[in-house]
């Protein structure tokens, strides 16, 4: 996820912190730089232009604050322009409230109705689900199936054709639970009787959030379809789905800006589970590959016990086989890899491909090998020679070369997670840099 | 579709043609002085005797007036004076959500037409402006992709396998062009191959049952090679002229799902592989297509939804990315919105449509 974007920003900056001046035509080409990663994610182009020029004259006019030089004032700015694009998050309270699901046809409202559902579930709610999308076939059953998966109640009529009608009896039935999702007939702009549906349906649930979800593939029309649904229903949230795809959000943060509201959630996977909360910050500094530890703890307290993976020892780059072990078993439930090392702050330091190409069942050969090592070896892996090799790969049916991919595999983790800790940026350490942002914003 | 993005072409290439213009007339006094300067050089080679310098302006020699033609009637037209103007176009097709890689190439070709270009003396400059477009804009497009032709010269049963990401339309798309398919007089059968989403599977059914076309289905979680399998069968035993293959949607960056894309592919041999995306995406339209395109193949391109968007910049994309035609636009929520895309009369009602 986000990887162009922040590849593309994160040479922007890297050119500057190259620089030996920092003057007007090393801003200019920053700016010209940004332009172009914010663009082809699908940022709104008016919005790129306005951020663009308030980075330019702000860098330019604003002196900086002391202590401060000049190549880390321009970096802060662009920073604090950035987050200002998708500042605010939207509040999600654990109260009884009715959420009303708005978006395009195929910008997966269903499926995300199904894992809010799952969401506030988790959190200990009494969640209801009401289908009111009366058009497409199969809608109902495929909420329904969803629903019947976690136990949520789903209420809904493959036959009724009137979806204010159908909505009507859902909250009677419903009427015990104490948070309402209803789902909705994917509708664009420009569908006037659609609209006046939606508009109906908002005032007749009373719906507390009116949600906008928004396919972080959608492009430029993302604004103009975000301001009409806004001035008939007023959007509070959007949440932005598929961003497990190459898709950057770009139009989604536009729809953010357009509205004036935030974002709720990230949908990012095709289970039920694969649903996060949002954190402008995190996200920016994610953008910027400054990292999103808060995020990742919060992903590893919910799913993790602390046995499963000692986040602080990996931080400090004590990382040994048996690590490696116990991150092997907790992968399945934090998500993939790659995920999850979006959230550390690897600054601009480049990761090798071949990090992530290790696939699931591969993991699960790595786990077999290292069940027929001993302790002394799993704590300090150079002990392995080429007679420990042979004698693991035979306990576990493995070849010595698969050995000898694992320790590979092992090794490249490691100068990966030591990067963090060192200074690996060299003058230009990202990790130090946010820390000096964080205080002074 | 295409509207709103004709109305800013218009605006672009009026300020295409009034920046050549600008330069014609920068150019012309610049020009008055030249050929007064090159006369000395011109005047033995033409005429020694010394009237002729007097009456060279009434009369010119012959030597003279091929030079005021070449110099005097002509324009070149350098890249100075587009810069501004393309730039103009440059922000008008990223608004109209071409992706940045497509939107330099047409850049760079309408620049490469247009720079050191000489305009002769019947030519407008927006004639100049609308050719160099359009043949960047036909260039892009290429050839549409006629469906009906295809069908009626090839061994039946056509076998037509729908790819794509999810939620951009796949299953809606099958049941639309088989409606216009039993419209035009084939007969047709539904492979429910999106084993995987909920409800997908009574999606299509109800679809198909509303237009009258079989479906073959497995129950969900089946492996979708053997749903295809079966509906390939089923068309070649009941010699049923088209088969259309429903997929799950899927990201182009799971190594698993993509594979099973591989796989499907073998197992159906599908005649045609279509890539079905929403006229709606933004930039990402190009790294998926490209990635679709790579791994299993695209024939031909569906661009559904192209009803939210009158600016239809993911055709110009996608078509610029894998250069496969566009086959259909869906423009509607009816199994009748569905228009066969012809890229020509589309590029022509774009510049011609203002002019």
């Amino acid at each position: 996820m986000l990887d162009g974007l922040s590849t593309s920003l994160k040479d922007a900056l890297k050119k500057l912190a190259g620089k030996t001046v920092v003057d007007k035509a090393a801003v200019d080409e920053l700016v010209k730089d940004l332009q172009r990663a914010l663009i082809s994610s699908d940022v709104n182009v008016k919005l790129v232009m306005e951020l663009s020029k308030a980075i330019r004259t702000r860098s330019l006019e604003e002196e900086p604050p002391k202590g401060m030089n000049v190549r880390e004032h321009v970096l802060r700015i662009v920073y604090q322009e950035l987050v200002r694009l998708v500042w605010a998050s939207t509040e999600v309270r654990l109260e009884p409230q009715t959420i009303l699901m708005a978006g395009l046809q195929g910008s997966g409202k269903t499926t995300t109705t199904a894992k809010l559902a799952r969401y506030f579930q988790k959190k200990g709610m009494k969640v209801g689900v009401i289908c009111a999308d009366t058009f497409r076939p199969g809608a109902f059953d495929q909420i329904s199936t969803l629903c019947a998966k976690i136990n949520v109640p789903c209420f809904g009529n493959a036959q009724e054709k009137d979806a204010l009608k159908l909505t009507r009896e859902g909250l009677a039935s419903l009427k015990e639970q104490e948070l309402i999702i209803v789902d909705t007939q994917g509708r664009h702009a420009l569908e006037a009787d659609l609209i006046r549906e939606i508009i109906d349906l908002n005032v007749l649930t009373k719906a507390t959030h009116r949600w906008l979800v928004i396919d972080a593939a959608l492009g430029q029309q993302a604004s103009e379809q975000a301001r009409r649904f806004h001035e008939a229903i007023g959007i509070d949230g959007v949440i932005i789905t598929k961003m497990d795809g190459t898709a950057k959000g770009g139009g989604a943060m536009s729809a953010v800006a357009e509205t004036k509201s935030g974002i709720a959630f990230i949908g990012s996977g095709e289970t039920i589970e694969d649903l996060e909360r949002f954190d402008p910050d995190g996200f920016i500094s994610r953008l910027l590959g400054m990292g999103d530890l808060k995020a990742l703890v919060e992903r590893a307290n919910e799913t993790l016990t602390p046995d499963d993976v000692d986040v602080n020892a990996m931080m400090k780059g004590k990382f040994t086989l048996r690590d490696m072990y116990k991150q092997l078993e907790a992968l399945n439930k934090m998500g993939p890899l790659k995920q999850i090392m979006g959230m550390l702050p690897l600054g601009n330091m480049q990761l090798p491909e071949g990090v992530y190409d290790v696939t699931s069942t591969k993991m699960v050969r790595y786990r077999i090998i290292m069940d027929s090592m001993n302790p002394a070896e799993l704590d300090e892996p150079s002990l392995i020679n080429s007679s420990r090799m042979q004698r693991i790969a035979h306990g576990a049916g493995a070849t010595p070369d698969e050995v000898r991919e694992l320790l590979k595999y092992y090794k490249m983790m490691q100068r990966t997670l030591k990067g963090l800790k060192g200074s690996g940026g060299g003058k230009f350490n990202m990790q130090r840099l946010m820390k000096r942002f964080s205080g002074m914003q | 579709m295409f509207g709103g993005l004709r109305e800013k072409l218009k605006a672009a290439r009026d300020r295409l043609g009034g920046s050549i213009e600008a330069a014609a007339a920068r150019a012309e006094p610049v020009e008055e002085t030249v050929p007064a300067a090159a006369a000395p050089a011109t005047q033995p080679v033409s005429d020694p005797g010394p009237a002729t310098a007097t009456t060279a302006p009434a009369s010119p020699s012959f030597v003279q007036k091929v030079k005021t033609l070449i110099i005097e009637r002509e324009l070149i037209v350098s890249e100075k004076d587009l810069d501004d103007a393309l730039s103009e176009l440059e922000m008008t097709l990223l608004e109209s959500d071409v992706a940045l890689p497509a939107t330099d190439a047409i850049i760079g070709s309408v620049e490469k037409n247009l720079v050191g270009r000489h305009r002769k003396i019947g030519e407008s400059v927006d004639d100049l402006v609308v050719h160099a477009l359009k043949t960047a804009l036909l260039d892009v497009l290429g050839n549409g992709f006629d469906l009906r032709e295809y069908i009626t010269k090839h061994d039946r049963p056509v076998k037509i396998l729908f790819t794509g990401v999810n939620g951009t339309g796949k299953t809606t798309t099958v049941a639309k062009i088989g409606a216009y398919l039993k419209k035009e007089g084939f007969t047709v059968v539904i492979g429910a191959g999106d084993t995987y989403r909920a409800g997908a599977i009574e999606q299509i059914a109800v679809h198909a049952e509303r237009i009258g076309i079989r479906v073959i289905q497995h129950q969900e979680g089946a492996d979708p090679s053997a749903v295809l399998f079966d509906a390939v069968e089923y068309a070649r035993s009941h010699k049923i002229d088209v088969v259309l293959a429903d997929t799950a949607g899927r990201f182009h960056n799971k190594a698993n799902l993509m594979s099973q894309l591989e796989k499907i592919k073998r197992v159906m041999k599908p005649d045609l592989v279509v890539y079905v995306d929403e006229a709606v995406a933004g930039n990402d339209a190009v790294t998926r297509a490209f990635e679709f395109d790579k791994t299993v193949g695209a024939d031909a391109v569906v661009l559904t939804k192209a009803d939210m968007d009158s600016r239809g910049g993911a055709a110009i994309s996608i078509a610029h990315t894998i250069g496969k035609p566009l086959m259909f636009l869906g423009v509607g929520q009816a199994y009748e919105d569905i228009l066969p895309f012809e890229p020509a009369k589309v590029v022509d009602e774009l510049l011609d449509g203002g002019a």
